[in-house]
């Protein structure tokens, strides 16, 4: 560690280049949070006056509402109840989180610690599940689901098809991990005596930590943000998710982008929250210590 | 493995599988054959019957007592069971009907009841018949133009337009009485060969000794002579029937001309002009066939054609039913299928740690897939999407549409280039150059803030990280549709940067590269986050200690990255690395929502121009190629892929 | 004991919520939201509640965005509901897919049929079948803000002249903003001259004479200076909210976005004067209220939408949730006649045109757009339209190749 700081990039042009990023990522934003906070539903719109000069110009591309105001968070949760559909969306997508992380690892070590004809074959089936256009396939699954597995208007049928959407990138990204990870280890174990259980959960997941957290994320946001499966397969209102909610503000001749982005900013704040617990796994350090056990 | 009893067992068991799948798959075949055969001739002398009515009710003037005189002469030719109903659409009415239901008030003439729904249904399918005839008559037959109902106790019930100077009118509704049942061929003999085959076998196995391959040439052999039997008799058989079933045909039509030009004379109804047999025998759209003459005297070269055609479907069968007894035979005999289940025991373990996983996709993933295939080779559309796949199947004609046209640009008057951006290979070009400028960004940007971020020391580092994946977190839909609108010529923030710093404004939807530009900036926006977070994560796998070893060798900088950094990250890399490319190609929202193909379809990739190939212009078949050209693609740059990493990994 | 947990687990998960299946009932899908949404909801309730109603109502939002994709979905395979409501353009489609859409005309007589304005009946006709009752319909008209124009102009050439008065394009005013890129407002004149998008059944006609005429105005329009450049809805509302665009084309959705206070008026679409003062013929969107093929219950459902589309309900959903009701009779209401907005786009229907609901509408929007930009930026609208011609012709014949 000691020589990293020799030839060190100066920590003030790190900031400068993440300061740029940052704009970049951040500005729109920033543009949802003042329509949602406008008060108003029209996407925002520069206001320029005739000849504008640099402060006006400047004035335009700022985001910055005219006026603040919450109306269209109480609208959102006053006029329909979006609590609940929120609530619907977390329960549906930790499922699916458990359900695809479980999964995923399960399969994942296999295809990494076992040697067994179809390896490749399996692997390469993840992959190519991939690969036929999704938005083609929402009548077969409405098929499969709702018509011969009878799951319609249950979180259950839709847990299953956003975990098998989820699981492909999953396993390739853990089995991609526990490559890393030193044989050694196990075999040490195994000497020790350990079963292949007890290696599986005390040795081989702490270590792909950093991978788990990833693919968790993941999963939770391929069930966090979907729509029309959502959309389709739900027949009572109740049971609808926040990204069903949202669609309600755009109508066929009429869109309510006030209410949407105000939505939208509370749909997100989740997503941020699970970034916030997860990332220590992503910043642990670099992992010498934990390997060598 | 060379063993003889073992062989003997091992080749008898696989003799059994391919006689069942193979002579027993032959057996079904032309059982099926015949039995659609004999519902085939039902239906087209129910056809006859129906066209021949429909024709003297028109000239009984298709109204009044006339009608209801004529029908009951008819009637009273008919067949035990047979029965007749004419409505005429405007008013609803029932004109004339010999039906047992309509007597007493239920005699016609009367007003369909508007609370019975039986009338309902026949006053709906006169109406569906209109709408058919009519829109037929726009171009190309897409609606049925007699309708088929298959009733309990083998009758069948026949609808066909009436018409009245080429308008619709009304309908005129046959229900037919059950066609003479016959027994259809029985599997004895069939049964019987496929025991004599085996019991064969099984005693002239000894004498082969331990050579598989003799076992093998025998069982095919023994398989091959069977089948072939079986076959060529079940389809002299089919033949047979199948001439026999034309000659009925011609006969009964004979007969049907001959009774009704009977009864128009009986009722003082035109004669002229003289009835055409012909025109009875007709398909599903009322198009004539042309088995049949006016006289209904069978067209022997035609008659000829449909039979060699019967053939030909029956040899497809017993070859199909061959190969795939030959593929069991060949699959226990070497071993394989042992060697698979086997497999299956042994690494038990490994296959249900995958099968949960494994079983979820296989179901959702590769039902809608296969099922998309099969569609691609239809000419599926809106106006058949009621009819069997088989119907429709039209081969590779929607592969070739896609793939034979080459017309990317022509030269316009002025000998300018004129593009042509929906051809196929346009929008193959734009998806690429979208896929790899796309991935490349992401993954460059996002292992670069990955490494910034995994500085010791730096300040902030919580921050910067949240804030950095804020766009993964927002729903793209809104985020998509506000980029789209800081690229708004005369509003947008962008214009209005560049005005502050004196540049003109630029209309970013109007050429396909400005386009192109707007669509990148989002996506690049939206999909360096979880490049950036996968890197992140990746990184945490490297040993500490290795960089360290390396210092102590004097490494640079640049030298630890592409020595160490990279080739750890390749693991966890590759795969995210891999998939993106697979859902960029696939893009379809950020496409769809920013630029929506701008200017004039330059910008489409390949999904969203399925798409609207499936949903704007109903053309599934054709969407359904096209989606499978994209897999092609895309299976094809996996192998590759998969080879290259592969290869690397070896050195 | 994990296991015990998962097997609990998934059996909460599988279970559907509570509200599910109670004795028959009636299921309606719908797409309102917010005020429309609780007129809807009120309707349905007075329903519920009559003495007379032997099946009562459960009514289901659907978001519009995924609501096609649900009904294509759910219907055909027997899940969907029994009735559901959307507006005309896709009925075609779903007739021409079959299983979906239940004609009605074998339950409705004459009289039921002179309950609503003509043209909306005729929206929910295909191929001389009526397949739903219309509940309201959508028509853009003339919308101006009383402070910069006190009479709204009668005529196009009025329209031009006014507008070009209001305009100061230094001071970023215009006298009209409307979504001329947009062909479903620019139809308003095509239709006008005379034009129509399909000529009998489903043969299209984009590059008739009158299509061109229409067009051809549209290009003096815009040489005329009076409108803004790249009309997006988000700068159509601002001009106008601001008072920058004294006169506005547009819906009934468009009130709901107009500033509070802004005193405005209504007036219909200004007679086309090169085209011998026949009048601007917008296009009209119906909601129809349909049965669903697969229903049940089909006469019940009947019954519900007769009174769903009947003049009592008609009442409500006009005063409260701000519809347009088709039933003729509702205008002669009090309450509802003298409600200016409502009054003023009964006045403009009479005028409108109902969208075709052919299936092939679909293909016309991709090469009508393509044409309509170019023409916006100086192209020969006979060009333009002949190369969106060739492209519908094209994609309507790739329906009618069969096997």
């Amino acid at each position: 560690m000691a020589g990293a700081r020799e030839e060190k990039v100066p920590h003030g042009l790190l900031h400068a280049f993440l300061a740029l990023v940052v704009l970049y990522t951040v500005y729109p934003v920033l543009w949802v949070i003042t329509i949602a906070f406008s008060g108003k539903q029209s996407l925002a719109i520069a206001d320029l006056p005739a000849e504008p000069g640099f402060l006006d110009r400047l004035r335009a591309v700022t985001p910055w509402p005219a006026q603040w105001s919450v109306a269209n968070f109480v609208s959102v949760f006053g006029d329909q109840p979006f609590a609940r559909w929120v609530l619907n969306s977390l329960v549906v997508a930790v499922a699916t989180t458990l359900v695809g992380v479980f999964l995923s690892c399960t399969a994942a070590y296999a295809f990494s610690r076992f040697k067994f004809p179809g390896r490749r074959a399996g692997m390469m089936a993840f992959l190519v599940s991939q690969m036929f256009p999704g938005v083609l396939t929402l009548i077969p699954l409405y098929i499969i689901i709702v018509q011969w597995l009878g799951l319609g208007s249950t979180r259950l049928g839709l847990i299953i098809v956003y975990a098998t959407t989820s699981i492909p990138f999953s396993v390739w990204m853990l089995k991609g991990y526990f490559d890393t990870i030193p044989r050694e280890l196990e075999e040490a174990a195994i000497i020790e005596g350990a079963g292949p259980g007890m290696i599986f959960w005390r040795i081989v997941l702490p270590l792909a930590l950093p991978a788990i957290a990833i693919t968790a994320l993941f999963s939770f946001m391929t069930a966090w943000n979907e729509f029309i499966l959502a959309a389709t397969f739900m027949d009572q209102e109740e049971m609808y998710t926040a990204p069903v909610a949202l669609r309600f503000f755009v109508g066929g001749f009429q869109q309510q982008w006030g209410y949407f982005a105000a939505g939208s900013i509370v749909v997100s704040i989740p997503v941020v929250v699970l970034f916030l617990y997860l990332q220590k796994y992503l910043v642990s350090g670099l992992t010498a210590g934990s390997v060598k056990g | 493995m060379s063993d003889a009893p073992a062989l003997r067992r091992r080749f008898t068991a696989g003799l059994a599988l391919a006689v069942a799948a193979g002579l027993g798959g032959s057996w079904a075949a032309m059982r099926g054959e015949w039995v659609n055969q004999r519902d085939d001739l039902a239906l087209r002398r129910g056809a006859v019957t129906a066209m021949a009515l429909d024709q003297l009710v028109g000239r009984a003037g298709g109204t009044g007592e006339p009608l209801r005189a004529a029908l009951a002469a008819w009637q009273a030719e008919q067949p035990a069971g047979t029965e007749a109903r004419v409505v005429r659409l405007s008013g609803a009415r029932l004109e004339a009907s010999t039906a047992k239901v309509d007597v007493g008030d239920q005699a016609a003439p009367r007003r369909l009841a508007r609370s019975s729904p039986e009338d309902k249904v026949l006053y709906d399918r006169g109406q569906r018949l209109r709408g058919a005839v009519e829109g037929n008559r726009e171009g190309g037959a897409v609606k049925p133009e007699v309708e088929v109902e298959r009733l309990a106790g083998g009758r069948m019930r026949l609808a066909g337009p009436l018409e009245e100077d080429g308008a619709v009118v009304g309908l005129v509704q046959v229900d037919l009485a059950p066609a003479p049942a016959r027994r259809p061929p029985a599997p004895w003999p069939m049964l019987a060969v496929a025991g004599g085959l085996l019991v064969l076998f099984w005693f002239l196995a000894p004498r082969l000794g331990g050579r598989a391959w003799a076992h093998g040439l025998l069982a095919g052999a023994l398989f091959l002579g069977g089948l072939l039997a079986l076959g060529a008799h079940d389809i002299r058989r089919l033949e047979r029937d199948h001439r026999e079933a034309q000659r009925e045909l011609s006969d009964h039509a004979r007969e049907v001309r001959a009774g009704t030009a009977k009864l128009l004379a009986a009722r003082g109804l035109a004669a002229a002009p003289a009835l055409d047999a012909g025109r009875w025998d007709v398909d599903r759209m009322r198009r004539p066939r042309g088995l049949l003459d006016e006289r209904g005297e069978l067209d022997l070269a035609r008659a000829e054609a449909e039979v060699r055609k019967a053939r030909g479907d029956a040899v497809g069968a017993v070859v199909a039913a061959a190969l795939l007894g030959l593929l069991g035979l060949a699959l226990v005999g070497s071993g394989l299928l042992w060697r698979f289940g086997r497999a299956l025991v042994v690494h038990r373990q490994a296959y249900r740690y995958i099968a949960p996983a494994m079983l979820g996709t296989l179901v959702l993933v590769f039902f809608p897939f296969i099922y998309g295939i099969a569609l691609s080779f239809t000419s599926s559309n809106i106006y058949n999407t009621s009819a069997p796949l088989p119907e429709l199947w039209v081969g590779l004609r929607n592969y070739w549409t896609i793939l034979s046209d080459f017309g990317i640009a022509r030269r316009g008057a002025d000998g300018a280039l004129i593009w042509n951006y929906l051809n196929f290979y346009w929008t193959f070009l734009f998806t690429v150059i979208w896929t790899v400028t796309n991935v490349t960004f992401g993954v460059t940007f996002g292992l670069l803030l990955a490494l910034v971020l995994n500085t010791r020391g730096l300040a902030f580092r919580p921050v910067y990280r949240v804030l950095l994946i804020l766009p993964w977190a927002m729903p793209n839909y809104i985020t998509a549709l506000i980029w789209k609108g800081m690229f708004h010529r005369q509003f947008g923030v962008v214009n209005q940067v560049l005005a502050m710093v004196g540049i003109e404004p630029i209309s970013w939807f109007d050429t396909p590269f400005t386009s192109f530009l707007t669509a990148f900036a989002t996506n690049a926006w939206l999909s360096f986050p979880f490049m950036m977070v996968v890197s992140l994560g990746a990184l945490q796998s490297i040993p500490a200690d290795l960089y360290e070893a390396a210092r102590v060798d004097g490494a640079t900088r640049w030298q630890q990255f592409t020595a160490i950094t990279l080739p750890s990250l390749k693991p966890a890399l590759v795969p995210a690395v891999i998939l993106s490319v697979v859902w960029t190609f696939n893009m379809f929202n950020i496409i769809f929502l920013v630029t929506g193909g701008e200017p004039n379809g330059a910008t489409e990739i390949l999904i969203t121009q399925a798409y609207k190939f499936a949903f704007q212009k109903y053309q599934y078949g054709y969407a359904a190629a096209y989606a499978t050209i994209i897999f092609g693609i895309l299976l094809v740059y996996g192998n590759v892929q998969n080879r290259v990493t592969r290869a690397t990994e070896g050195v | 004991m994990r296991k015990l947990t998962l097997l609990v687990l998934t059996a909460a998960l599988a279970l559907p919520g509570l509200a599910a299946a109670q004795g028959a009932r009636l299921v309606v899908w719908h797409a309102y939201r917010g005020g429309e949404k609780l007129a809807f909801e009120k309707v349905i309730a007075s329903y519920n509640a009559r003495p007379t109603t032997k099946v009562k109502v459960d009514p289901l939002a659907v978001p519009f965005d995924a609501f096609a994709d649900k009904v294509s979905a759910a219907v055909p395979r027997g899940k969907g509901p029994d009735v559901f409501i959307y507006a005309q353009d896709r009925m075609g489609g779903w007739i021409e897919a079959g299983h979906t859409v239940e004609p009605i005309d074998f339950f409705v007589d004459d009289a039921l049929k002179k309950r609503y304005i003509p043209t909306t009946i005729e929206a929910l006709t295909y191929r001389g079948s009526l397949w739903g009752l219309p509940l309201d319909f959508k028509v853009i008209t003339l919308i101006y803000n009383k402070k910069l124009l006190a009479n709204p102009p009668r005529t196009t050439a009025e329209l031009v002249k006014v507008g070009q008065g209001l305009t100061n394009k230094a001071a970023g005013k215009f006298g009209l903003a409307w979504a001329y890129n947009d062909f479903y407002y620019v139809a308003s004149l095509l239709n006008g001259n005379g034009g129509a998008v399909f000529g009998p059944g489903t043969r299209p006609t984009l590059n008739a004479p009158a299509n061109v005429k229409g067009m051809q105005q549209l290009q003096a329009w815009n040489r005329a200076g009076f409108m803004p450049a790249e009309p997006s809805v988000a700068l159509i509302t601002s001009l106008f909210n601001e008072g920058k665009a004294a006169m506005v084309f547009s819906g009934p959705w468009f009130l709901g976005e107009i500033a509070p206070g802004l005193d405005y008026g209504l007036a219909p679409l200004p007679a086309i004067s090169e085209a011998g003062g026949q009048p601007m013929r917008p296009w009209m969107t119906v909601e129809g209220v349909f049965i669903a093929a697969p229903s049940k219950q089909k006469e019940a459902a009947f019954e519900f939408v007769k009174y769903l589309t009947g003049v009592e309900s008609a009442r409500v959903l006009a005063l409260e949730g701000r519809f347009t009701p088709a039933v003729k009779a509702v205008y002669d209401d009090p309450a509802v006649a003298r409600d200016a907005q409502i009054s003023a786009f009964k006045k403009q229907v009479e005028v409108a045109v109902p969208m075709p609901n052919v299936p092939e509408m679909t293909m016309v929007w991709s090469p009508a757009t393509t044409a309509l930009n170019k023409i916006n930026s100086g192209a020969s609208p006979r060009d333009a339209l002949d190369v969106a011609q060739r492209a519908v012709e094209k994609d309507v014949a790739g329906l009618r190749k069969g096997k």
